[in-house]
């Protein structure tokens, strides 16, 4: 059962110090961050987008041959 | 009359409408709800059939209508009613609601966005992304000026006595910023250490959260930070401050209102020094309330962050001359000396060696006096909280048996029930129901208390009156006896500024100056016991007093917060809320005490964490503060409120536009469970210029989608819903998605599930006939039911009509519903006593469409674009010009006959 999108948009600040950890390491699609942090594709996905919009990532030139862009922290965030 | 024309709403219809009439010198008034002009239109990636930029055509008429001399743009603003002035024109009353900005200093930077520590969805991107409570609507809005989104005071922060920012702290908590949670707390009041151990913490009982599966730990989360502050910063050593221009102070007491209203005062550049009876700084926090709930040094750590300021504190020196005070050269004196006087019983023996105050037995433990009371018995007389400290710090001093001897029954007893349970929980016997008739000694050795049975505490008019049954008696045998049954102020020291008989200093409530004009109290002095959080509450009202009389201003401006917010409305807000488990309440007690070690484990960080995530933002702005930080204008103004405008207008407008179909009203069709399927707005976002994922990928899981299907007529031509009525242009943005679709993504399949292409318009047939050229597959027959599947692929089963009428099935990576129109209903309720009619379907009813198209049935009012029924954009611009010929018609035939 998915969680109402104000739930888990509302977690956003509280989820990104994590997923930035992750991403340190090395950029990455959204299934595989989600698998990482251990939280549901839909939900990162909407978190990840919140980090993108607000400038800590972006997304890699093209896409990968899975149809997943690839993830990566802005410098300096 | 202020405004020739009132156009209510700024969409393409409103817009256009306010231009013709201001290019005509009509001077014009337009009433926007949300912060920006510009309506549905300015989020749309291209117009059909031109595939033309939305923004483009937008953007122009949204600054020409702001900047327009004839045309006055009131944004977050609306109008609650409309009402004949009896000659042709209106009263109009406006609400402009407050933006918490302002608009002349804010230059669209976007900083006080970048620092908010509030996510929530962003209603401009189709939910899709978020937004902060601090923000500007979207990157073309017009005006470019932020605002912030405050829904009421958040509860845990509205009942806070203290005025502690309860909610922003908890989101500074939550985004892991917890220096900045101390500091905001600091902005208050310098006692976070001992408010995160000691304050009863009525910010939980008021938390939203507490309606589902428990409250947020405020409390210990405000101890987190402060030990988290206090693990890795030295006490700063005390400065001599410069007096930049302040003033001389002198405070009375040195317990939580004295030290917040010097922290106050001096950050405010006023020399403070601190005058304290006792032999070490802190009241009530350092000499009644046991070690065991908080500690000394974190008191200490406390009162540093006062002397680092340059605040001295002198201890051991009564003061009781204020004339003496005053002589000295301080220009102000601040009272804040507690409640110091223990309450006597007045009962025959209490005068005993054995028998002492609590507040002589707390103070003599809390500074290392108190003898140890190994194998004695002990009596605590009183049922609140210091009667538990009292009892609960005799088990630590080794007491063999404690019994608690009070009035009230278990469930009256004015203690709080947790702290009564974990006093139980720590051995203390309770006998309540009883009260005292005298204490008795034989060779002063052993002590009896008498004990008669009380039948009730209060009278009718619930004032405190207790009856006895005289006849039913009882014996506690004790070695030491501790009354604790209430305490007050040292008014004799002051009788100048106690009434005759009064338990109280007399002082003004809202400014707390008192009858001598430089003399002010704050803290139990005036308002008897009272809580730490109170306390601290009316010390920081007392130093915004005194700074305010030595700047010689008026008295008042002390911080009001905006209304609290509804908790229904904020549970609300949300379809669901998942279970997030509350931390298990920490066991408080030690069922064998043996000394008075901190019993409450502190929170772990990741503890700390997860708690504030539960946080609800009821308020949705925290006023964490970051925003007034990060504004490099200094354009941040929580203290707005709404203004309401009295407006005469000689003709009315209407162009409200319409609402879209809830596409989760079709529950079959997954929208809202299935995170693949969308709906046609929010694929104009994802197709956008300003576009939140920067490509079109599925919301699911990121990826590109390779096939993609539309369920055309989503709540329109559709009885099932109530909405018979076609929407008008549904095909078409449908067909223009298809087209923009193919172009972002070459190798994307588009397939069109229809019941018929309407492409009725010039050049619109042969738009959909480039989308079938282009490779978009249309399928007519209606869309039954969507199934997800494992991965996220969404299965369509539909009737093939032109396939041969048989049912079959699709599967998809993602659906576009492209959603119908419902009216805008918000338009008839605001025209009071006639009634502006609507028609069969709810849209506002023109009454004479053909030969006076925008006229409505009340005279002098008329309606633009789509708030009269589906139009696409070149029929809003068209229809806005005839409500406009009507309008200008109307306000000239006034002219004539005024």
């Amino acid at each position: 059962m998915s969680r109402d999108v104000r739930e888990v948009i509302r977690e956003e600040p509280l989820r990104r110090s994590r997923l930035l950890e992750l991403l340190a390491a090395g950029p990455l699609t959204v299934p595989e961050l989600a698998a990482a942090a251990g939280h549901p594709q839909d939900e990162v996905m909407i978190w990840m987008m919140g980090l993108r919009k607000y400038g800590y990532v972006a997304e890699q030139p093209g896409v990968e041959d899975d149809g997943y862009c690839r993830y990566a922290v802005v410098d300096g965030r | 009359m202020d405004y020739d024309v009132l156009v209510i709403g700024s969409g393409i219809g409103g817009m256009e409408s306010a231009l013709k009439l201001g290019d005509m010198g009509y001077k014009v008034l337009v009433v926007e709800r949300d912060p920006s002009v510009g309506g549905k239109m300015i989020l749309l990636s291209k117009v059909f059939p031109t595939l033309d930029c939305a923004s483009c055509i937008s953007t122009p008429k949204m600054a020409a209508t702001v900047h327009h001399p004839n045309v006055t743009v009131l944004t977050a603003s609306e109008v609650q009613e409309i009402v004949s002035d009896g000659g042709g024109g209106f009263h109009a009353t406006v609400e402009r609601r407050p933006r918490f900005v302002d608009e002349s200093l804010c230059t669209g930077c976007r900083q006080c966005e970048q620092a908010c520590t509030v996510a929530v969805p962003d209603q401009f991107n189709g939910e899709l992304v978020s937004r902060r409570a601090a923000y500007i609507a979207f990157p073309q809005a017009v005006p470019q000026k932020a605002l912030i989104e405050r829904a009421g005071t958040s509860p845990c922060t509205f009942t806070c006595p203290a005025g502690i920012k309860a909610h922003g702290y908890v989101s500074l908590i939550r985004s892991g910023e917890y220096e900045k949670a101390f500091a905001l707390v600091a902005e208050t009041t310098p006692l976070v250490g001992s408010l995160g151990r000691a304050c009863y913490a009525p910010c939980e009982g008021e938390c939203t959260r507490g309606e589902l599966e428990g409250t947020l730990p405020i409390r210990r989360l405000k101890r987190f930070i402060a030990d988290a502050h206090y693990s890795v910063t030295e006490p700063a050593a005390p400065v001599h401050a410069p007096l930049n221009g302040g003033r001389h102070i002198a405070i009375v007491g040195s317990g939580p209102a004295g030290l917040t209203a010097a922290w106050h005062l001096a950050h405010a550049g006023h020399r403070v020094k601190i005058f304290e009876a006792a032999p070490v700084a802190g009241g009530a926090l350092r000499h009644a309330i046991p070690s065991y709930r908080l500690p000394a040094e974190i008191v200490e750590r406390d009162i540093a962050n006062v002397t680092a300021l340059g605040v001295e504190i002198v201890t051991g020196v009564r003061v009781t001359d204020l004339e003496e005070l005053r002589r000295e050269g301080y220009d102000a004196v601040l009272i804040a000396t507690g409640t110091p006087v223990a309450m006597r019983l007045g009962v025959p023996g209490e005068e005993l060696e054995q028998v002492s105050s609590a507040l002589a037995f707390l103070r003599d433990v809390k500074l290392g006096h108190a003898p140890r009371l190994d194998g004695k018995a002990v009596v605590v007389v009183g049922g609140g909280n210091v009667a538990i400290d009292a009892a609960r710090s005799a088990r630590r001093l080794g007491a063999r048996a404690v019994r608690m001897a009070c009035l009230e029954t278990r469930e009256q007893m004015p203690a709080y029930d947790w702290e009564v349970q974990e006093a139980l929980a720590e051995g203390v016997e309770l006998h309540d129901g009883w009260g005292i008739g005298g204490f008795t000694s034989e060779w002063d050795e052993v002590c009896s208390v008498e004990l008669k049975r009380c039948t009730s505490v209060f009278d009718a008019d619930g004032r405190f009156s207790p009856s006895y049954e005289e006849s039913l008696t009882d014996t506690l045998e004790c070695d030491v006896a501790i009354v604790a049954v209430g305490m007050r102020p040292d008014t004799e020291a002051f009788p100048v500024l106690a009434p005759e008989g009064a338990r109280t200093l007399k002082a003004d409530a809202e400014t707390l100056q008192t009858s001598r004009e430089w003399v002010f109290a704050a803290g139990d002095a005036v308002t008897d016991p009272r809580t730490i959080a109170e306390a601290v509450g009316h010390g920081a009202r007392a130093a915004h007093m005194i700074d305010r009389f030595l700047r010689g201003l008026v008295l008042e401006g002390f911080e009001e917060p905006i209304p609290v917010v509804d908790k229904r409305e904020v549970l609300h807000r949300q379809h669901s809320h998942s279970r997030r488990d509350p931390l298990a309440g920490a066991l408080r007690a030690a069922s064998d005490p043996t000394d008075f070690a901190e019993i409450e484990p502190p929170l772990t960080e990741a503890e700390a964490r997860t708690a504030a995530g539960r946080c609800l933002d009821c308020g949705v702005c925290s006023e964490c503060h970051e925003c007034l930080a990060a504004c490099p204008a200094d354009a941040i103004d929580l203290g707005m409120r709404a203004q309401t405008l009295a407006i005469d207008v000689g003709s009315v407008i209407v162009s409200t536009g319409y609402a879209l179909f809830p596409a989760d009203a079709k529950p079959q069709y997954g929208y809202g469970r299935y995170k693949n399927v969308i709906t046609g707005a929010q694929m104009e976002r994802l197709l956008a210029p300003t576009r939140p994922y920067n490509t079109v990928l599925r919301p699911g899981d990121g990826r590109v989608p390779e096939r993609i299907a539309y369920v055309m007529c989503t709540g329109s031509r559709d009885q099932t819903v109530g909405n018979p009525l076609c929407s008008k242009f549904c095909c078409m943005y449908s067909i223009k998605q298809n087209q923009l679709i193919m172009g972002a993504l070459p190798l994307a399949e588009v397939t069109v599930h229809y019941i018929d292409v309407r492409a009725v318009g010039k050049g619109y047939d042969e738009f959909f006939e480039q989308a079938k050229a282009m490779g978009a597959s249309f399928v007519k027959g209606r869309v039954a039911s969507i199934t997800e599947l494992d991965g996220g692929n969404l299965l369509l089963r539909y009737e093939d009509i032109d396939g041969g009428g048989h049912i079959a099935e699709a599967e998809y990576d993602m659906v576009v519903l492209a959603v119908g129109v419902l009216p805008n209903r918000d338009a008839a309720r605001l025209f009071k006593v006639e009634q502006l009619r609507l028609d069969a379907h709810d849209y506002v009813d023109e009454v004479d469409p053909d030969a006076n198209p925008a006229r409505t049935s009340i005279p002098g009012v008329f309606v633009a674009g789509a708030a009269s029924g589906p139009r696409d954009i070149p029929e809003s611009i068209l229809h806005a010009g005839a409500a406009v010929a009507q309008a200008a018609a109307h306000v000239d035939r006034l002219r004539v006959l005024a």
